[in-house]
């Protein structure tokens, strides 16, 4: 089985800290969540901690949500991952995300591990599309993304993978596995379009997107869940995943 | 019962200069002494693109290697990519009767849309028509055979008249099979009149509960050419003396499958559609662990698994006999693990040992 070929102390430098793992449920309701997948033209091995595993081909993943309730008011939040596997099942491995509420960001990074940048988010919806653009903080474009020509899926055939954070906790540096739960009640597919993506402003430059594959947008309620699971990176899961609730 | 041998003709990495060959030639090897301990028939998969996995992109040729090897084993084609991009129903059809006339009629065709995004994006087909042209292939192969001139407008491709050559061995043409992945395709081999080749894990239950779906159904269909009502299903083999060798190198074999399975991006992880509503195809370590308390359960083997000793694969091929399945077609090795000399001792104890428990029907 091929594993990732990074090193595993790549994102310890900048993970974000978790003082606790009693993470508790949030649930944020009506989310407007688009995803983009893309193959890589690159070996995604290369992008990934030991722990993990690449597809065949690597795929980048992007998914732009739209909350507009939540503990912490209305916000924003996109992120970029590299479609993976923890064992045999199937992960997206975050690379960053961007932000746009500082109070939701600290919340997200404390609790659940996201490493987070503010910026800006502009999500709109139409009949005929969506689109999405992602500027810095000192609005430099870091992602556009498009979807065209919608049709509409059951709710059921759209997939949410869950996320591996890399991130600090009590225990040590370890990738976190994050699984929220996804209750859609509306599902589109379309044309995917990648206008802009700058690699290195997301803290990867060798992210190299090629073809896109699909674009999807959803109209969901989004749970962000108890916390589960820990891996050591430089293990593969079979050996190196730690259940949380056991300590 | 009938038993068969599958090949996905997968291959460890490093890829050095003649390992493939070297995968390739153990796997004839083993038809050859397959066909001499009287197994019904040899499959070969299509795949294209999935690295380790599966490197069985050209099965026609490998089977018409094996037919020249072997006199009595059934060559079954396992299936071919029934979609534009990949192979055209022309060519389909023809490069089927050649393998048959080589084969001296022994050629089993079974059809199949792909499930991999790997392989659909690699040859940029539209994962939402695969069905459709499938569909359309299935309709039309048994006519390229028995028409002396056919023509077509269909669809997914079209074709002035012309003689479509050559024409099979076997009348009206060659047993025709579709692989079944996604739950739902059975009922869709039934109303055409074809044949089930399972290729993907199934519990007792709920294979029973397709199979005796199928047969209902079937019985009601518009055929596309001869019925062929037969269920296979696939399944890992390692039989040993000792239950415990048995089990601990089979389910090697079962892991090691199930991890360069895992590389794969099926369809509907990268391409949210209905036309793909599930999202893998055989995963042995989603087997469920035996209910019924079979012997096996100590050793981790999930239920109906053929790995053990002999005992225990009777028990388990029983099972399947009972529920309707008509073939079982098995994996003899993945990327290597075991060694050939292991995989051929396996194939001569279960000839020697399990093979006699199934004695095949006296031709009427």
């Amino acid at each position: 089985m091929l594993s990732g070929i990074a090193n595993p102390e790549a994102r310890e430098a900048g993970a974000p800290r978790l003082i606790d793992l009693g993470t508790e449920e949030v649930n944020l309701p009506g989310a407007s969540v688009l995803q983009v997948l893309c193959e890589l033209a690159n070996d995604s091995a290369e992008l990934l901690p030991p722990a993990l595993h690449p597809t065949l081909p690597g795929i980048v993943t992007w998914g732009v949500y739209d909350f507009p309730e939540s503990p912490w008011g209305a916000f924003r939040l996109a992120q970029t991952r590299i479609e993976c596997r923890s064992g045999t099942r199937p992960r997206g491995f975050l690379v960053s995300g961007v932000i746009d509420n500082d109070a939701a960001r600290e919340a997200l990074q404390s609790r659940w591990g996201y490493l987070l940048a503010a910026g800006q988010i502009d999500f709109r919806r139409g009949y005929d599309g969506a689109d999405v653009g992602v500027r810095s903080r000192d609005g430099q474009p870091m992602l556009a993304l498009g979807l065209r020509a919608p049709v509409r899926l059951p709710e059921d055939v759209v997939q949410f993978v869950a996320s591996i954070h890399p991130v600090h906790t009590p225990r040590g540096y370890r990738l976190l596995q994050v699984d929220p739960r996804h209750s859609l009640q509306r599902a589109e597919r379309g044309d995917p379009g990648v206008e802009c993506f700058d690699a290195e402003a997301w803290g990867e430059a060798r992210i190299e997107p090629v073809y896109p594959i699909s674009a999807s947008i959803c109209l969901a309620d989004v749970r962000l869940p108890r916390l589960r699971f820990l891996c050591r990176p430089g293990e593969i899961a079979f050996t190196g995943t730690e259940p949380i609730a056991d300590k | 019962m009938k038993f068969g041998v599958m090949y996905e003709l997968s291959v460890p990495r490093p890829f050095a200069n003649g390992i493939e060959r070297a995968v390739i030639e153990g796997a004839l090897e083993q038809i050859r002494l397959a066909d001499e301990l009287g197994f019904d028939t040899a499959w070969a998969v299509e795949h294209h693109f999935l690295e380790e996995y599966s490197h069985s992109s050209a099965p026609e040729l490998f089977l018409t290697a094996a037919a020249m090897q072997t006199k009595q084993i059934r060559v079954g084609h396992g299936a071919v990519v029934c979609v534009p991009e990949i192979n055209h129903p022309i060519r389909v059809a023809e490069r089927a009767a050649f393998l048959d006339i080589l084969s001296g009629g022994r050629l089993e065709l079974g059809t199949a849309r792909s499930s991999t995004w790997t392989e659909l994006g690699g040859f940029q087909a539209d994962p939402d028509s695969t069905k459709r042209d499938w569909d359309e292939y299935v309709q039309v192969l048994p006519k390229m055979w028995a028409e002396e001139r056919f023509s077509w407008q269909g669809t997914s491709f079209s074709m002035p008249e012309r003689a479509i050559l050559p024409k099979p061995i076997q009348k009206p043409h060659p047993p025709l099979w579709v692989t079944v992945t996604s739950p739902g395709t059975e009922l869709d081999a039934a109303d055409r009149g074809i044949g089930c080749l399972g290729v993907a894990a199934a519990s007792f239950v709920e294979q029973e509960r397709r199979t005796q779906e199928y047969h209902r159904r079937i019985q009601l269909c518009d055929p596309v050419g001869a019925v062929n009502d037969q269920v296979a299903t696939l399944n890992f083999l390692y039989c040993h003396e000792d239950a415990r060798t048995g089990a601990a190198r089979g389910m090697q074999m079962l892991g090691n499958f199930g991890l360069l399975n895992s590389h794969l991006l099926f369809t509907r992880e990268a391409y949210p559609t209905v036309a793909y509503p599930t999202l893998g195809n055989l995963a042995p370590g989603k087997g469920k662990k035996s209910e019924k308390g079979s012997p096996a359960d100590a050793l981790g083997v999930p239920e109906g698994m053929c790995v053990g000793d002999p005992r225990q694969i009777i028990a388990a091929i029983k099972e399947w006999e009972s529920i309707g399945i008509d073939q079982v077609n098995f994996m003899l090795n993945a990327a290597e693990i075991l060694p050939q000399e292991q995989v051929l001792e396996s194939l001569r104890l279960f000839a020697s040992e399990v093979l006699p428990a199934f004695p095949k029907a006296e031709p009427a």
